[in-house]
């Protein structure tokens, strides 16, 4: 009983702010004391067409920065953790991993921005991947640590004995091993860069204007509307993204069982 | 005559620990050397320079009068097998027998031909489809020897295999791995802490204390050391039997 009471209660939390951000995208005039909007059209939802809105450009450049970032962290991460869960210096190297995150994200595009500007990366849909890329890259590193392990180590270590090359071991292995590690840390990286609005606001300088910046705006100028309407656009990679992993991963892992 | 393996004035350190000193030992082809010693003796450590997996500060090791110390482990032909089994845990009983073979691009008739002996061998044709999640630890240690033996080393190293196994089925292994070294004419190095298992399992013994290694030329020898404690099992048990 007590299960089914959270069950529902997680589908709730989780379906109504979905719910009600569609209801809104689809709203117009909504004075108080009405309990829904007067009018209900897909008038808003034409709006995505419209060229000058902008939003689905803005969809479409946050798209290929966050999967430009999550593929870049992910295959990178993967050789890079690797060496630092063996190295004698782990500890100080992940240390040195959580300081974007101690300093949070936007103070460290303070930082960068100097370096930005004078490379004219700032303000460049490419500057936008590096900077996410920086702050991204440690998360990756941490996602992964736990990754690599002694046995692990060991069961790579009895491929080179068995006549394995790195590429075969590496092939045939460490990567089938890893692709539950590889999965969360792109699924991770990717939300992390999909969702990052201070320093992409930072060092986009307002031209590279994305899907998490647009939000802001609308929410900025009070057009609640327009703003659920781009929330819609923003919640929809994250969905799929947790309905691949659901439907997917977990169950082939399960029925690998 | 050449040993068959010949290893010579092997000398490692960890930081300033040192692990293995002046370390001598020869190895005649097709026989098993049981290796004697406690945990921290080094026994591991050895075992990894000769496969490759650890490089020692000083010393030589000779396969077949040649120098292997620049060999890569995937050059040697030695199989370094640890404790755990270490089955893939991706790949099943089958997959994990033909790893090895697979790996040298073998056609799969003859991968198959190879691994459909191999698993019958070893008792576990009816397992060639489970997953190692779905296997005992003694079925998949089974697996692991085969998995190691199916591809013919040179040398095989084994690293306590039967030391997470209960008596029973450790017994079982024992007589298994016996029976199989003899017909597939298998040398190895067999390392493990317990006496009854080093005397059954060797042809020859060798005792390691302390980064030290000490071989006996027989298993009189061995028994005539009064170092070898063999006397204090014997007494432990003469005392048992008396009161």
């Amino acid at each position: 009983m007590m299960k089914k009471i959270l069950q529902y209660g997680l589908i709730i939390s989780i379906g109504f702010p979905v719910l009600f951000l569609l209801m809104l995208s689809i709203g117009r005039r909504w004075p108080y004391p009405a309990l829904f909007p007067l009018e209900m059209s897909f008038s808003n939802w034409e709006f995505l067409q419209q060229s000058d809105s902008k939003l689905f450009q803005a969809f479409f450049i946050s798209l290929g920065i966050s999967l430009s970032v999550a593929f870049i962290v992910t295959s990178i991460g993967f050789l890079i953790s690797k060496f630092i869960a063996y190295s004698k210096q782990r500890n100080t190297f992940l240390v040195l991993a959580y300081i974007p995150y101690l300093l949070s994200p936007v103070i460290m595009a303070v930082i960068f921005q100097y370096y930005f500007i004078i490379t004219g990366l700032a303000g460049s849909f490419f500057g936008v991947i590096i900077a996410q890329f920086l702050i991204a890259f440690p998360f990756g590193i941490i996602i992964y640590d736990n990754f690599w392990n002694s046995q692990l180590k060991s069961i790579e270590e009895l491929s080179y004995t068995l006549g394995g090359t790195r590429i075969q071991t590496y092939r045939k292995v460490l990567l089938p091993l890893s692709k539950n590690a590889i999965m969360l840390c792109f699924f991770q990286v990717f939300l992390v860069s999909w969702f990052e609005y201070g320093l992409t606001n930072l060092i986009g300088s307002g031209k590279v204007r994305t899907l998490t910046v647009s939000v802001f705006n609308f929410v900025t100028e009070a057009n609640i509307f327009y703003a659920a309407l781009s929330c819609c656009l923003l919640i929809l990679p994250p969905m799929l993204l947790l309905y691949i992993n659901k439907r997917f991963i977990f169950f082939v892992e399960k029925t690998n069982q | 005559m050449n040993p068959f393996l010949d290893i010579q004035g092997i000398y490692k350190k960890f930081g300033k620990d040192s692990i293995l000193t002046d370390v001598n030992l020869h190895l005649k082809k097709n026989t098993v050397l049981s290796l004697l010693g406690s945990s921290g003796s080094g026994k591991t450590t050895l075992l990894k320079i000769i496969a490759g997996l650890e490089t020692q500060d000083k010393g030589e090791i000779l396969l077949y009068g040649k120098n292997i110390n620049r060999q890569k482990p995937q050059q040697r032909n030695i199989v370094y097998l640890y404790q755990e089994a270490l089955l893939f845990p991706h790949l099943d009983a089958f997959e994990n027998v033909a790893f090895g073979l697979r790996l040298k691009k073998l056609k799969e008739s003859v991968i198959k031909e190879k691994v459909d002996l191999m698993l019958k061998n070893l008792g576990m044709t009816n397992h060639a489809s489970k997953m190692p999640s779905q296997l005992s630890g003694g079925q998949r240690q089974r697996i692991s020897f085969g998995r190691a033996m199916v591809i013919e080393p040179e040398l095989l190293l084994l690293d306590e295999p039967f030391g997470a196994l209960d008596s029973s089925t450790r017994g079982k292994m024992q007589e298994l791995f016996k029976s199989l070294a003899h017909a597939m004419q298998i040398s190895a190095l067999f390392v493990t802490h317990d006496l009854k298992e080093a005397i059954v399992m060797g042809d020859q013994i060798g005792k390691i204390k302390k980064g030290e290694l000490l071989q006996y030329e027989t298993k009189k020898d061995f028994f005539n050391d009064e170092h070898s404690e063999v006397h204090k099992e014997i007494d432990f048990w003469t005392n048992i039997k008396n009161n």
